[in-house]
């Protein structure tokens, strides 16, 4: 009887360096939440992101207690005042105060880019699998569509749908939206297509399961990792477009107060109160800056291209 | 080969042509019925030139006599006419898209100049305090609000410098109005809109390029170079640049079919007359018919853009020229 | 007696990984003579790479850190970069395994071959080439005048690795390290490279060292062979008298566990025992004791040196410098 077969050559397993001691192999999710959490710059990220979400859902609250003031209340004895005991941001054309409309204007941002990250996954995703499951002519022409799409320079597009739809939060979400979708879908379809080959896939398939099933309860799943990769990547991008279509006045109308249309007419304020046209700035910058290396360190932690 | 690679290019590009005309001309149509300033209660209009000027601008036909006409009018250059003057789109277009395309370009080339070296040092130097240090500039510059970096070097170099007296840049136009246009006139109302776009670009390509040398130094063939003796210098630029920038073009290539529009904002920042600039003001007059049809055309030329730039890809990658 | 071209003397180039130091190449000295063909063999891990990279000072990120590697005089460990580079390819060429990924994709090979000549000897673009084209002639590519201006991947994988070879010999160098130069090739391309290296050896009176864990490949080719395991040399000597009679455990096991042409039909193949060795704990004393079926209680202890194990071959191990031949069922 030939014994276990060896070949002419030395083909052992590597003698490699080999780990001290073999930790316990843990799920995905556990895994990556580990990393995630290991991860200091992007863990303060995400508080930041985290605590900014609360202050602008509880904005009436903050402004009833902490700042005394309401985001539209005029004054115009106090215009233009420097940061100081009466306004602790400074005040506007208009003697509103700053911080308030700060404040408020976070529930713009981070409202509108919720919403946008919620319609863009959800229609890119809903296609996206459709297209890499069943291939063929579907896959065809919603991948022409999304090429059609992208074509369309997304600024250009914002503005004309701006100026021929009211723009209002969910609007102005549906509206980015529209063009973020694309992306999302190649992204879905591009995993789908690769996960779509493995066995389990094909054993699901033979036991009889429907397709939406499949496409629900076990493609999905695979196809999440990279999604929150995405998303988490895209909001930052998100906020600064909804800001620069606010800035236009394009999108959200004063006087409800959004840190772009607080910026409108900033070229005014030059000679009045540089602080008028830092602090809103300042302000998108340190969200879009927190968002996307929250963003990296989720990408970091979940991505399974990444894993080696 | 290249022919049939370029050939099939071509053909994907028509398609997403055709998909554009469509989506442009449904979004249309719903302005077809609408008010148009500066025909409808102009004053000095009877209601029968009201009608005949409704007629023209083609509001009253049915669909698709509408897209045939227009797509008959695009294939002539005649992107269609503003509902507020009758002016020509197409003037307009060839008015200020060499002005866009001055800012753009020069952003772009800005961004190369200093993303390459940007990226080369930080791959070179890894982990060290030059490394880091720019890392945080670039992940910083990132998050900076295109609209709002205007604002502030605007308000740095025109308005303070100039309140103190000091020589200051000029913060709109692309050149001055009274004796101005010459070259250091147009490049003193350059610099700073140029230096707002290139930002971004720097920000992302150096990074990009940091981490295509990293991979590149890694390769094969970059310890062949160093075992026949090659220094240091020749291995890094010579064999290792060089491969690194490869995909640098793919990136660059990326932004020619944004390089219409991706101004739009500084435009107006700055009061740049250009193609960007062109669609806001007349957004802001409910002039729909120019804008459309300066949308229209920044999408083609985002298509072409995207067909220029995969076939460069291919010109520039041996594997693909001759595969 | 000529002085040997090549003298590796006590050579140790460490690691330092997350899980501590390995030693990839522990004491290990060698001589490589005037035109002639050495076998470096040995599993995976075992520090072969290792050694030859270490003689190019290419062991990056290892550092060497003892030892000499004496090459004309000069010990090439302690020389300068700059000096050290005008020997790299010059007068010490290394070939690599796989001539995909050792090739530049974006120029053209002949350009490549020449770069050497361009480089060292200061050729003009065109003399270099036109010698490169010569020389990937001689290596046996057909139509060489017209392929020199092909990209990499326009060359089959044997052609790759005929055109590294002539690389490698643009400068007529005084030695040829090839690192396992057939293991990512057909096994029928095997045989036609390997005929290149010997025509090679035997044309230009290059000094190759041959570094493979194949032992058949070694049969062929080299004149001496030198056995690595765990970082150490465990067996030396010409090749034939250590087929004939292997003086170490290793060796002598990897031998039976190779099928033969002439052994009985039904007759099962003899792995060798256990694992490979973890280099960054390694067993007390010798380091394959755990795996030996020679193994006495010293073993385990002490670390054996490579001595002289009959007339023509050395071997570190303690049973066979006692005098045991090595037999066994």
């Amino acid at each position: 009887m030939i014994g276990p077969s060896r070949v002419a050559e030395l083909e052992m397993p590597a003698a490699g360096i080999e780990t001290a001691g073999s930790r316990p192999a843990q799920s995905y999710w556990n895994e990556s939440w580990e990393r995630l959490r290991a991860n200091r710059i992007g863990m303060a990220a995400g508080t930041l992101i985290l605590v900014m979400a609360v202050i602008a859902v509880m904005a009436p609250v903050f402004s009833l207690v902490l700042t005394h003031y309401q985001p539209q209340t005029i004054n115009l004895l106090e215009t233009f005042a420097k940061p100081g005991a009466g306004h602790l941001l400074g005040s506007d054309e208009l003697g509103r105060d700053t911080l308030t409309r700060l404040i408020w204007g976070a529930r713009v941002s981070l409202g509108v880019a919720f919403l946008t990250v919620a319609m863009s996954l959800t229609l890119g995703t809903t296609l996206g699998m459709v297209a890499g499951y069943y291939g063929g002519w579907i896959d065809d022409v919603l991948m022409r569509l999304v090429d059609t799409v992208l074509a369309i320079p997304a600024i250009f597009l914002f503005i004309l749908m701006s100026i021929l739809f009211r723009p209002n939060a969910f609007t102005l979400a549906a509206i980015i939206a529209s063009v973020g979708w694309g992306t999302v879908a190649r992204l879905v379809r591009g995993e789908v297509l690769s996960v779509k080959q493995r066995d389990f896939i094909v054993a699901t398939r033979s036991i009889g399961a429907r397709d939406s099933r499949l496409m629900v309860r076990h493609l999905l799943p695979n196809v999440l990792p990279v999604l929150i990769v995405a998303a988490s990547l895209g909001v930052g991008q998100i906020i600064l477009v909804e800001a620069a279509l606010d800035f236009l006045g394009l999108g959200i109308q004063p006087p409800t107060p959004s840190w772009g249309n607080m910026l409108t007419n900033a070229q005014s304020y030059f000679f009045r109160s540089g602080w008028l046209v830092a602090l809103p700035g300042i302000t998108i910058f340190i969200t879009v800056l927190a968002s996307n290396l929250f963003g990296n360190a989720i990408r970091d932690a979940f991505d399974p291209r990444l894993k080696s | 080969m290249l022919a049939k690679y370029v050939a099939r290019r071509i053909l994907a590009s028509i398609v997403v042509v055709l998909g554009v005309t469509l989506i442009t001309l449904i979004l249309m149509d719903r302005t077809r019925g609408a008010y148009v300033p500066g025909i409808d209660f102009n004053p000095s209009l009877r209601p029968e030139d009201v009608a005949r000027l409704r007629a023209d601008l083609g509001l009253d036909r049915p669909f698709y006599v509408w897209y045939l006409s227009w797509i008959w009018g695009v294939l002539h250059g005649d992107f269609g006419h503003s509902m507020i003057d009758g002016s020509t789109v197409t003037s307009h277009i060839l008015d200020r898209l060499p002005n866009t395309l001055e800012l753009t370009v020069t952003a772009i080339l800005i961004g190369m100049v200093f993303a390459i070296p940007v990226g080369v040092i930080g791959a070179l130097r890894r982990g060290s305090k030059t490394d880091h240090s720019l890392t945080v500039v670039s992940v910083a510059g990132f998050a900076v609000p295109q609209f709002w970096m205007g604002l502030m070097l605007i308000l740095i170099f025109s308005v303070t410098l100039e309140q103190h007296g000091l020589p200051w840049l000029p913060s709109s136009g692309a050149f001055s109005p009274f004796n101005g246009g010459d070259i250091l006139d147009r490049l003193q109302h350059l610099i700073l809109p140029a230096t707002v776009l290139s930002f971004f670009y720097v920000s992302t390509w150096s990074r990009f390029i940091r981490s295509s040398m990293l991979e590149v130094l890694s390769q094969d063939y970059i310890r062949t170079a160093r075992a026949k003796g090659m220094s240091e210098r020749r291995v890094v630029y010579l064999h290792g640049l060089r491969n690194a920038l490869i995909p640098l073009i793919t990136l660059v290539g990326l932004e020619l079919p944004g390089l219409v529009s991706g101004g739009l904002v500084v435009e107006v920042v700055f009061g740049w007359p250009g193609i960007g600039k062109l669609a806001f003001e007349r957004a802001i007059q409910y002039d729909y018919s120019t804008v459309m049809g300066v949308t229209f055309f920044a999408a083609l030329l985002v298509i072409a853009g995207n067909l220029i730039a995969d076939v460069l890809y291919g010109v520039l990658d041996p594997r693909i020229r001759f595969g | 007696m000529t002085q040997p071209l090549l003298q590796v003397q006590d050579l140790h180039t460490v690691f330092s990984t997350k899980e501590g130091q390995v030693k990839a190449v522990d004491g290990v000295s060698f001589e490589l003579n005037v035109g002639e063909t050495l076998g470096i063999v040995g599993e995976s891990g075992c520090g072969k790479s290792v050694t030859a990279l270490s003689i190019m000072r290419l062991q990056r990120p290892g550092r060497i850190v003892g030892g000499k590697v004496m090459f004309k005089g000069q010990d090439l460990t302690r020389i300068s970069e700059y000096e050290m580079r005008e020997i790299r390819g010059r007068e010490i060429a290394m070939i690599f395994q796989d001539p995909m990924t050792s090739l530049n994709p974006v120029y053209r090979v002949g350009w490549q071959v020449g770069e050497p000549t361009r480089v060292h000897n200061g050729w003009d673009a065109k003399k270099a080439f036109s010698s490169a084209v010569s020389m990937l002639g001689r290596v046996g590519i057909p139509s060489a005048a017209s392929r020199a201006k092909d990209y990499p991947h326009q060359f089959s994988g044997g052609m790759r690795q005929r055109a590294m070879i002539a690389m490698g010999l643009t400068t007529t160098p005084h030695v040829l390290i090839a690192d396992e130069p057939t293991t990512a090739l057909d096994v029928t391309i095997q045989a036609q490279i390997l005929d290149l290296l010997r025509d090679v050896n035997r044309e230009f009176g290059t000094a190759t060292i041959l570094i493979t864990h194949n032992l058949g490949v070694v049969a062929g080719m080299c004149q001496r062979l030198i056995v690595m395991y765990a970082g150490k040399i465990v067996e030396a000597g010409p090749t034939a008298d250590v087929f004939a009679h292997p003086k170490h455990p290793y060796t002598w096991s990897l031998l039976r566990s190779i099928p033969r042409l002439d052994a009985e039909t039904h007759e099962p193949l003899k792995p060798i025992e256990g694992l490979p060795p973890n280099l960054v704990d390694l067993p007390g004393g010798c380091a394959f004791h755990p795996r030996c079926a020679f193994r006495v209680e010293k073993c385990s202890r002490d670390v054996p040196s490579l001595l002289r194990v009959g007339d023509t071959q050395q071997a570190a191990c303690w049973v066979t410098q006692s005098g045991t031949e090595l037999k066994g069922g």
